[in-house]
């Protein structure tokens, strides 16, 4: 029996190792490259640091700093909150709307579905690139047509009131594939069977959109709306090469404050309690996310 | 039974083997490999016993190709050194700051000067007073405003202390030129810009060439995000942006709302200018929207690729009262940081780069931007494009100031107060009450500054 458990135990040990050894790559890299600095950045929030001399230790100053004194904290805060707004919650509504219409047995459906995801694969920076091209104000596209219409198109990214919806827009249509092409995949997994059943019924297409497709599909509208909300809240790269923050801060997101703090104006300290702060904010809204699913999503359970 | 078993141990130490090799790829904690650009500059092979030294700076266009012919001189002129050439595209400050975080900076570097007390302060500078007397170096040769820039005492919060520590070298003289278009001047029967020509005669004509309705504008009014600068309106009415002490900002006072004042009329009192974001993404001046503008001298450059119309420069207009044209002179430099390995090779790359000797190379290379030494930059400015381009050196040695943005945390102090003007720039906005508000930011920011420089 004793020899019997002995010689289990050490089975045992010997596949823990090479489980190890095989995971460990994957390990350490994670705890290099992603535990290990996120951990550091939350001693440098509670430091003064500009990278050249070594950090001061200022306690929670920096945080606190933000709440009181900081001037475009708030203006920031609630830029990106908007800016979450106006882009997750069309960018569902336009995705499941293009995804129902695509999930039609037409032709070249295969050949839609690419073209709207090649947003998606495309280089974030070029895509905004194209759209600063496409909004300015004088030669682009979009006020050249405007122009024929005989409306007389605003500055778009040079205006304060214009240059957050301008952002927008080519958020929602860069993100647009993504939605639609997961949805699709929801779409697909709704059996037939509700719908002839219902058909049979006489129920006509929107309450078969009602009351079977969006039921059904939200486990996937959850999925987009969680994930959306977070992307929304990090986003840099949209703001950074359309508008740099401006005019005037109007386009200010939380990340790109951030990036400002910490690599114009060198202050490290207050880069990173801007990053914990964000955090907290992801975290508080996927938490509300997760406890208002209960009310609307529904999990096929399995007969 | 013996095969599957066998299989097993090769994967176990294959494993093992490729968590190693990760292992010693990571195990030097150096900050990563520096981005090299493709065409390696090193055309001799490397000596025994030569030294090599990094040579950092970021790019715009045309200049990495300069850059590198010039460094191929030095290398061949000084056959024991070799340069290993950095160009960095973009996010230039955040890649040097954090090579000098590692622990291993560039040898020598591109100065950015908004950042001169900073780096002084910190300790990151290699002090150049000393070489530069050792070695006799024509320091007074150079314009005197672009050296200050790079000149610090301890305890000072901006640079400029006369006779003070040097803590880098000018490579240039960058002051603004007002260029125009002589195609739209000769459409609308105006007479080019002279010698003489005040704000008003700059409105006269802005008024007689603009056609809204067109998109033809008179001028671009100079772009307030840039204010801290090129405060040449400011500075021409006589006013500043704050005192000489620093403890208040000087936006508030009637010379600088004057200064801003015109600016903004020149949008939405004259409706001489379009609106800030009504200018075209490739230049409204290139793409011939208005008639009349003022840039740095950089631009001459991109302007030499017009082709629709022609175009020359003259001094800026002067303010009808004080008679004023001044323009901000600013130059980049190059320095060398303290935990460089080999002082004495990087200060011969340096002091061989800012010479007279090493700036002729920079102005036959075509180089985007005039030499510092009078001398030498006369020969820059005698070429065309334009016709007149020795009018911005003219400018120059009549009616110029340092830079002002060198003082410490300028970055923060002037990210502060801009968003304030540039409201009332871009909505129409009542500007004398931007400029108070400005003012009060600035003061306020200016007080943290100066709480935080005593830290």
């Amino acid at each position: 029996m004793s020899v019997q458990h002995a010689g289990l135990s050490r089975l045992r040990r010997t596949e823990a190792w090479t489980a190890w050894v095989f995971v460990a790559p994957v390990v350490l890299g994670i705890g290099i490259f992603q535990l290990y600095p996120t951990l550091f950045s939350l001693y440098v929030s509670l430091t003064d640091w500009n990278l050249l001399t070594p950090p001061r230790w200022v306690g929670l100053s920096n945080y606190v700093d933000l709440f009181t004194v900081d001037r475009f904290f708030y203006q920031t805060l609630i830029n990106t909150a908007t800016y979450a707004l106006g882009t997750v919650l069309p960018g569902l509504a336009l995705g499941m709307f293009f995804a129902v219409l695509l999930n039609r047995n037409i032709r070249g459906q295969q050949i839609y579905r690419a073209i709207y995801f090649v947003p998606v694969v495309a280089p974030a920076v070029a895509l905004a690139i194209l759209w600063a091209w496409l909004y300015d104000p004088n030669f682009g596209l979009i006020n050249s047509v405007l122009r024929i219409v005989g409306i007389h198109g605003p500055p778009w990214l040079g205006s304060t009131h214009w240059a957050m919806p301008a952002v927008i827009i080519e958020a929602i249509w860069a993100g647009l594939g993504f939605n639609i092409v997961i949805f699709l995949a929801g779409l697909q997994g709704i059996s037939r069977e509700y719908y002839e059943a219902a058909a049979i019924d006489g129920a006509n297409a929107a309450q078969q959109f009602g009351s079977i497709t969006l039921p059904l599909l939200s486990p996937v509208t959850f999925f987009l709306l969680v994930t959306g909300v977070i992307g929304a809240w990090q986003d840099f790269t949209i703001t950074y090469v359309m508008t740099g923050g401006g005019p005037a801060g109007a386009t200010q997101l939380i990340v790109l404050y951030l990036y400002t703090q910490a690599f114009r104006n060198q202050h490290m300290g207050v880069a990173s309690a801007l990053a914990y702060t964000v955090f907290v904010v992801i975290v508080a809204l996927t938490v509300l996310n997760f406890a208002l699913s209960r009310k609307w999503v529904f999990y096929e359970e399995a007969v | 039974m013996t095969g599957s078993v066998s299989r097993r141990r090769f994967l176990k130490l294959a494993g093992a083997g490729a968590l190693g090799a990760l292992l010693a790829a990571c195990a030097p904690a150096k900050a990563p490999e520096p981005t090299q650009a493709p065409a390696g500059n090193q055309t001799v092979a490397a000596p025994a016993g030569s030294k090599k030294i990094v040579f950092s700076s970021y790019t715009w266009s045309g200049s990495e190709a300069a850059m590198r012919s010039i460094l191929d001189v030095f290398m061949k002129q000084n056959a024991n050194i070799q340069v290993e050439g950095q160009f960095v595209p973009s996010d230039y400050d955040a890649k040097v700051q954090t090579q000098i975080a590692a622990g291993t900076p560039p040898d020598v570097g591109i100065a950015s000067y908004g950042n001169t007390v900073t780096y002084a302060k910190s300790g990151v500078l290699l002090s150049l007073s000393e070489y530069v007397s050792r070695d006799s170096f024509p320091i007074d040769k150079m314009q005197a405003a672009g050296v200050a820039q790079y000149r610090w005492n301890k305890g000072d919060f901006d640079t400029g202390a006369e006779g003070g520590d040097l803590w880098g070298l000018p490579s240039d003289a960058q002051g603004l030129i007002f260029a125009y278009n002589k195609k739209m001047f000769d459409d609308a029967g105006v007479k080019y810009p002279t010698d003489d020509w005040t704000w008003d005669d700059f409105v006269s004509a802005g008024k007689a060439i603009t056609k809204a309705d067109q998109n033809k504008w008179g001028c671009m009014s100079p772009d307030v995000g840039l204010i801290s600068t090129r405060p040449w309106p400011v500075w021409s009415a006589g006013g500043e942006m704050h005192t000489a002490d620093f403890t208040k900002s000087s936006l508030d006072q009637p010379e600088a709302i004057e200064g801003l004042k015109w600016m903004w009329d020149l949008i939405y009192t004259y409706k001489i200018s379009p609106q800030p974001g009504a200018a075209a993404q490739t230049g409204p001046f290139q793409s011939g929207q208005v008639a009349m503008n003022i840039d740095g001298v950089w631009a001459i450059a991109d302007y030499s690729n017009i082709k629709d119309f022609d175009w020359d420069i003259a001094l800026l207009p002067k303010h009808p009262k004080t008679g004023k044209r001044t323009t901000d002179l600013e130059s980049d430099g190059w320095w060398i940081y303290k935990d460089s390995k080999d002082h004495e090779s990087a200060w011969t790359l340096l002091k061989f780069l800012s010479d007279a000797g090493g700036e002729k190379l920079f102005a036959d290379a075509n180089y985007v931007i005039p030499p510092n030494m009078p001398d030498v930059a006369k020969d820059w400015y005698a070429q065309k494009p334009p016709e007149h381009r020795s009018k911005a050196l003219d400018n120059l040695v009549q009616d110029a100031r340092k830079v002002d943005a060198c003082y410490y945390e300028n970055g923060t102090i002037v990210s502060a107060f801009l968003p304030v003007l540039q409201k009332a720039f871009a909505d129409g906005t009542d500007i004398e009450a931007a400029c108070k508000d400005a003012a009060k930011v600035m003061t306020d920011e200016l007080t943290k500054a100066r709480t935080k420089f005593s830290q």
